[in-house]
């Protein structure tokens, strides 16, 4: 068995805290649509008393079925961190049990992501095939009736910063744009709406070797495999951190698991990885700072439309309040209306799986039913990657990340095309 | 930049941002978790024992406030007088039938001035044992012991820590008229392993509790008045108790069950839609860790800014322009400890009146009726709820307190947690909305 998954040192203290109010099953959206969970405070800090001292066997397995949402963590009055302990105990039951296939293959964005990019039209036709996709629920237990990302057509993110190399803006100040998987093979125009805010407010922008951030490993339980990827990724990027840039993300789980999941999960508390996590931010958590400093350029175009906007619950998991919510409004004209639903059910790669599709449909009702209630809309915004398109096939409504709004407000983007005005 | 900052939201801190927004403030509000409401029964205690009458529960609550004058200079309750308890009370309740959660007393509902009679209701706990409070929501008011109906006390088979049959027996003993019964969960749901909350959302569909109201009304014998575990309905509960006491034919009410509170929640729910819909901000897992303040030097300080933590070690800056402390006591997470005995307010380490050698904390019997300095010590306001030193000067010019934290009282032996919550938040709303307007 691996070490790491046998060592509770992160969580272990926050586990005493924990006064059986029941607060957290309460709130959890995954225990309120199904008995298959039991929820979080039997599945996280009771069953751990019989997962530690060498237990044998870990005693409840429903704790596969949670969604990993951190709804138990923020509503807990103690601050014991459940959500923690259960990814530690999903990752104790596959190093008890072994991963399948499936799991293994959704870990992986960053392969997947390239494997499309061989032929992403082909890639694309293929995910959109019924009888492909009824193979692939049959052998693999993918749910045929998720909504596949789909890859890009024009190219990667990096072949696009390489081609419009000449036209970056050079400048004194610098920071750091650490774009993930999704950017890279399936989203690259969100990559070029933070790059056109960067270099509007007059950044020049780093893009440095990176790699995956290892949370799709990490919620799928591979911690072994993530391990290697966030050693990576502190050998690529902590020398930028030592220099004193700033290390900017548009994906909110990306850098949430930077600054504390991958650190904390894989018990590397080392001087590296803490100068990592301090180094890096939100895209809109910067711009917020940028913005009470007076730095911020607010020359927007009015844009004219109601936006509603969920917070993912893995951006309420970074602790930094709604700073997409302080930004946003001050675009005239937009009506930003902020979702209080508590998760949109996808989360990650929970939504794929077979056994778990109607679930993740039945947790994300709460949002999708609010933003239905906000129509007349034409779009609706989220800053997770994955929800988006979680919530895009819920709602019928394209959803946008928040980045691109702003992008489209300074004139630089064309929201609905989702292209930089001058390309 | 807000212009009050509410740390904590338990009722004081809720009541504050409530009073502060509709004057017309922006208001945000943090809070590390939820709590308070979620653990409390969701009635409101003004005044249920006194320190000198702990074996008796006190029958005019308004009036104990008064007397404690003489005993008690320091409780808030006498800080602010029970005229302005009374009206922050009005506002509550005036509040809570605005929102479709009606709250009365012993005389009924409406303008407090007339729906009580002053009298504290007596109502029957999760054991049998009786419980004063000045304010009930409306599923609790026919549980009053006031009240003549014989009780039959309806509990669900399979349902944990809810024992019709031990509550019955209480009642009994206690000279009360009960009997006890038993039906099937699967009434209410069919998966296995659900909580009162889950239960009590099982209740908002109509088919469902038309189906126990049923089941209910051939239970009941003519004359009796029935209590079921408080789970009937979340977020369609009115509907869901005038279902049930149609379809029972009998007067129904709730008995409050172990943590999570249902009553509690649905009130929480309540006050955070109203302060939703006066754009008041409400971040959950938001922890104050600590504050920037100008140092009092002769006169009063100021707070620059708040800080709550993060998942780095970057910790977030709030700026406003008053700051409400309403992060509760030692429960409540307010105040922390180490096993020194040093004790401490987590946010801005302001001074308390509690010992600071642990030995100090207690009395030697349990159930001393001057209560445990640990539990009476907060932190000492003056009487606009402003933080005070031990010379009762002001400390930070833009600081108010409310809530559990605060010094002179013992919410927890004198029944008085959800009042003080109230009347000490509503008057922290008030005096900073005119400290604002200045």
């Amino acid at each position: 068995m691996p070490m790491h998954t046998q060592s509770w040192e992160s969580v272990g203290p926050s586990l005493d805290e924990c006064i059986k109010c029941n607060i957290c099953t309460s709130y959890c959206p995954v225990a309120e649509v199904t008995d298959k969970f039991h929820g979080p405070k039997y599945s996280g800090p009771q069953a751990q008393r019989f997962r530690e001292n060498g237990q044998p066997q870990s005693p409840d397995h429903s704790v596969d079925y949670c969604s990993g949402c951190r709804v138990c963590n923020e509503v807990c009055p103690t601050g014991v961190r459940i959500a923690e302990i259960n990814a530690r105990a999903r990752a104790q039951a596959a190093a008890e049990h072994g991963i399948p296939l499936r799991n293994r293959l959704l870990g992986r964005s960053d392969m997947l992501g390239k494997l499309g990019m061989i032929a992403p039209g082909l890639a694309n036709w293929g995910m959109r095939q019924g009888f492909a996709r009824s193979i692939a629920e049959g052998v693999l237990g993918i749910s045929k009736h998720a909504q596949m990302p789909t890859w890009s057509r024009e190219g990667t993110f990096a072949s696009w910063l390489k081609r419009s190399a000449p036209n970056r803006l050079r400048s004194e100040r610098k920071v750091v744009y650490y774009h993930g998987c999704s950017t890279m093979y399936y989203e690259p125009y969100v990559g070029k709406a933070a790059m056109a805010v960067f270099e509007h407010n007059g950044f020049e922008v780093v893009v440095p070797e990176q790699g995956c951030c290892g949370l799709p490993l990490l919620n799928n339980a591979e911690f072994p495999a993530a391990e290697k990827y966030h050693h990576h990724n502190l050998e690529w990027l902590t020398p930028y951190a030592r220099q004193g840039y700033q290390i900017v993300g548009t994906s909110t789980s990306c850098t949430l698991t930077l600054k504390e999941e991958a650190p904390d999960m894989l018990d590397i508390h080392t001087p590296e990885a803490r100068d990592l996590a301090l180094a890096v931010w939100d895209i809109f958590e910067w711009l917020r700072e940028l913005h009470a400093q007076g730095q911020m350029k607010t020359d927007f175009q009015p844009i004219d439309m109601v936006l509603p906007y969920h917070p993912p619950c893995q951006y309420r998991a970074h602790h930094i309040g709604s700073p997409v919510m302080d930004i946003l409004p001050l675009i005239p004209g937009l009506d930003v209306r902020e979702s209080h639903a508590r998760c949109c059910g996808g989360a990650g790669t929970y939504v794929y799986k077979k056994e778990k599709y109607q679930i993740a449909m039945d947790v994300g009702q709460e949002l999708f039913t609010w933003v239905d209630e906000q129509r007349p809309v034409t779009m609706t915004a989220c800053t997770s990657e994955t929800c988006r398109w979680h919530i895009e096939s819920a709602t019928k409504l394209p959803c946008r990340h928040p980045i691109e709004v702003l992008a489209a407000a300074y004139g630089l983007y064309d929201l609905e095309k989702r292209k930089l005005t001058k390309e | 930049m807000s212009d009050l900052f509410v740390i904590g939201a338990g009722l004081s801190g809720l009541m504050a941002a409530y009073t502060a927004a509709r004057a017309g403030l922006r208001v945000q509000v943090v809070t590390k978790g939820l709590g308070s409401m979620h653990w409390a029964a969701g009635t409101v205690d003004v005044m249920g024992y006194t320190p000198e009458e702990l074996s008796r529960p006190v029958q005019r609550p308004l009036e104990a406030i008064q007397a404690l004058a003489h005993s008690h200079p320091e409780h808030p309750y006498v800080l602010l007088g029970s005229h302005q308890v009374q009206v922050a009370l009005e506002e509550f309740t005036a509040l809570m039938a605005e929102l479709g959660l009606p709250y009365g007393g012993a005389g009924g509902f409406g303008a407090l001035a007339h729906s009580t009679s002053g009298d504290n209701l007596l109502l029957p706990s999760a054991v049998g044992a009786l419980r004063p409070a000045f304010l009930a929501p409306s599923a609790q008011l026919a549980g009053d012991m006031a009240r003549p109906e014989p009780l039959l006390i309806v509990g669900f088979t399979g349902l944990r820590d809810f024992y019709p049959e031990l509550i019955a027996e209480n009642l009994a003993k206690q000279g009360f008229q009960a009997r006890a019964a038993f039906l099937p969960l699967s009434l209410l749901t069919e998966q296995a392993d659900r909580n009162n909350v889950h239960l009590a959302q099982a209740l908002d569909l109509q088919a469902r509790r038309l189906k126990l109201g049923g089941e209910l009304k051939r239970l009941a014998r003519a004359g009796e008045r029935i209590g079921l575990p408080a789970l009937l309905g979340l977020d369609d509960h009115a509907a869901a108790l005038a279902d049930l006491s149609a379809a029972a034919g009998a007067p129904i009410f709730e008995i409050p069950t172990l943590p999570p509170s249902v009553p509690g929640m649905r009130l929480y729910k309540a006050l955070r839609a109203r302060l939703w819909r006066m754009g008041v901000r409400i971040d959950v897992g938001l922890e104050g860790i600590g504050a920037n303040v100008i140092a009092a030097n002769g006169t009063a300080g100021r707070v620059q800014w708040v800080e709550t933590a993060t998942t780095t070690s970057r910790p977030l800056k709030h700026r406003a322009k008053a700051y409400l402390l309403a992060t509760g006591g030692i429960l409540g997470g307010g105040f922390d400890s180490d096993h020194t005995g040093r004790i401490w307010e987590t946010v801005f380490d302001l001074p308390l009146t509690i010992p600071q050698a642990r030995h100090q904390w207690f009395r030697p019997a349990f159930m001393d009726p001057a209560g445990h300095p640990v539990f009476n010590g907060g932190v000492a306001v003056n009487a606009a709820m402003q933080p005070v030193g031990a010379d009762g000067q002001v400390l930070y010019a833009n600081l108010w307190a409310a809530g559990g934290a605060l010094a002179g009282a013992d919410p927890i032996q004198q029944h008085s947690l959800e009042g003080l919550a109230i009347a000490t938040g509503w008057a922290a709303g008030q005096a900073i909305v005119r400290a604002l307007a200045q």
